[in-house]
């Protein structure tokens, strides 16, 4: 019996199972593969892999619905969800629907590496993470996720939709340093040329409505060349 | 066969008004004016139904044309598509093959390194098709822009790349009084912005400045970027905001073909008007006149 931790990667398309999957396993993982969203519910039922890679697109039912499925039943197992390039509305739904992360293709399979350590770190088996809570809390901060609502000391912060959902993204990966690039992708969803100012001035929108000081941060540190971090403790509300 | 039908109605109501009137209506009334009166109906009938045919012929031709050039814009887009998808692919098919079959490690390594350059290349390409298509569709923030501020911004990030060390690149702010706030997408007009500075840059010999212009006109907030380059030949003039166009002197210069045309449409979208000058030659050089309405609702 392998203490490996085990993946199951679902997409229907070869090109993407047949180079990552070996890719992978030379990271260590035991990777299980399925091509559609029916068999891939079946497995994660049966199997209980630490871990899910679901494909958004697939025929049959999609990465969506399986997500959706999972959770109904109070199924928390970490899950990264792939998506094909060009659906913007897929960004915002993704982390709704209790993705712990998402990945949009076409992806270095590296990025996806990191992203997986992540997430397993971050899990505990059985317990369900931020990503699917509808409301967070952490110090006098609260977030409606669903009403798109952030208060402090329950006055309503008055915010563009991007530092809200830079605001989302954060509190729902608490201590994890999430480098610029990624906020792009995940808020912006499209890579910015500037793109690294153009963050900087969202999170001091933010840092302005929280009245975060960033040199003794209570919310939001900016961790060197790094990134920015999430520092306070957040709690699922609901 | 409706349509044709429904062009006939004028003609036959008038006749039969016409009819109606010479023949059967008012036999006191002296004929001369019976037959007068159902002349001018019949004319005004037949005149009636002639209009409704030529406002159909009309705008079937208008129609007809707007069709055509839909057509041929979405086969020069293919066309352009396939031209800027087979160089990289070219390349990354003969660095595979150099990466099974090459012996040293030094040879699979340049290999590998020119394989990933082609792949960056197709995926650039593919982030920016998705912007295009992205911007009829993703909800535009409207609150007010710092032009000033912004330009700033912009111009401290495209001038910090490595590529444009040295270069100069300036900015001039013709701010009194103030300039006013436009309203509309920050992060949009910043692209646009980047796009015009950085397509300066690239398209102007080392040599050559770049100039940043912000002024106010009237009701409007006019941002001009200017450069001593070259110039665009006048037969690629008319096409540089089209999708995946390439000018002649484009040639060899990396870019999606995009940066342009995604300028336009964010212009676009902030009810703007983005033009451009060029001179080859004497005097040469090239300025992007973006113009973009101060304080209101785009």
């Amino acid at each position: 019996m392998s203490e490996k931790t085990t993946l199951l990667l679902a997409d229907d398309d070869p090109a993407v199972t047949d180079s990552l999957a070996p890719f992978l396993e030379r990271a260590g993982f035991h990777v299980l593969v399925v091509a559609d969203g029916e068999r891939a519910l079946e497995k994660v039922t049966v199997l209980h892999p630490d871990l899910l890679l679901l494909d958004v697109l697939m025929p049959g039912l999609d990465g969506r619905e399986v997500l959706r499925r999972l959770r109904g039943r109070r199924d928390w197992t970490p899950t990264i969800l792939l998506t094909r390039v060009g659906e913007s509305a897929e960004r915002a739904l993704a982390l709704e629907e209790g993705a712990d992360d998402y990945l949009n293709k076409p992806f270095d399979p590296h990025e996806l590496l990191a992203r997986i350590h992540t997430v397993l770190r971050r899990a505990h088996p059985g317990e369900r993470s931020l990503s699917s809570a509808w409301k967070l809390a952490c110090d006098g901060l609260t977030l409606d996720r669903r009403a798109r609502r952030a208060t402090l000391e329950q006055k309503t912060l008055i915010l563009t939709p991007k530092a809200l959902a830079v605001l989302e993204y954060l509190m729902t990966h608490p201590d994890e340093c999430v480098s610029r690039e990624r906020l792009l992708e995940m808020v912006w969803g499209w890579e910015y040329p500037a793109g690294t100012r153009t963050v900087d001035t969202r999170v001091a929108e933010l840092r302005r409505a929280l009245g975060d000081n960033p040199e003794k941060p209570r919310f939001i540190e900016t961790l060197p060349g790094e990134g920015y971090r999430f520092a306070g403790q957040v709690r699922a509300l609901d | 066969m409706k349509r044709i039908l429904a062009g006939l109605a004028p003609f036959f109501l008038g006749s039969i008004a016409s009819f109606l009137v010479t023949v059967l209506v008012k036999p006191e009334l002296v004929f001369a004016f019976r037959l007068g009166l159902g002349m001018l109906l019949f004319l005004s009938g037949g005149l009636v139904s002639a209009a409704v045919f030529l406002a159909q012929w009309a705008h079937g031709r208008g129609y007809g044309r707007a069709f055509r050039q839909a057509q041929e814009n979405r086969r020069s887009f293919i066309r352009r598509l396939d031209h800027e998808l087979k160089n990289p692919l070219t390349g990354l098919r003969a660095a595979l093959a150099n990466l099974s079959e090459s012996a040293t490690p030094e040879e699979r390594e340049k290999a590998s390194v020119n394989a990933r350059r082609d792949v960056e290349r197709l995926q650039r390409l593919l982030a920016d098709l998705r912007k295009v298509s992205d911007l009829d569709e993703i909800p535009l923030e409207t609150l007010p822009v710092q032009v000033p501020e912004l330009l700033e911004e912009i111009i401290e990030a495209v001038g910090g790349l490595p590529v444009y060390h040295g270069r100069s690149l300036s900015l001039l702010i013709a701010n009194v009084p103030p300039l006013p706030p436009i309203v509309g997408d920050r992060d949009l007009l910043g692209l646009a912005f980047y796009n015009l500075i950085d397509n300066a840059l690239k398209f102007s010999g080392p040599g050559n400045a770049v100039q940043v212009r912000a002024r106010e006109d009237g009701r409007s907030v006019v941002v001009e970027v200017a450069d001593g380059g070259p110039g665009i030949p006048a037969d690629d003039l008319p096409h540089i905001f089209e999708e995946l166009y390439r000018g002649t002197n484009a040639r060899g210069i990396p870019g999606s073909g995009l940066g342009l045309a995604l300028a336009a449409r964010i212009v676009d979208l902030h009810a703007g008007r983005l033009t451009v000058t060029s001179r080859q030659g004497e005097r040469q050089g090239t300025v992007f006149s973006m113009v973009l309405p101060a304080g209101r609702n785009p």
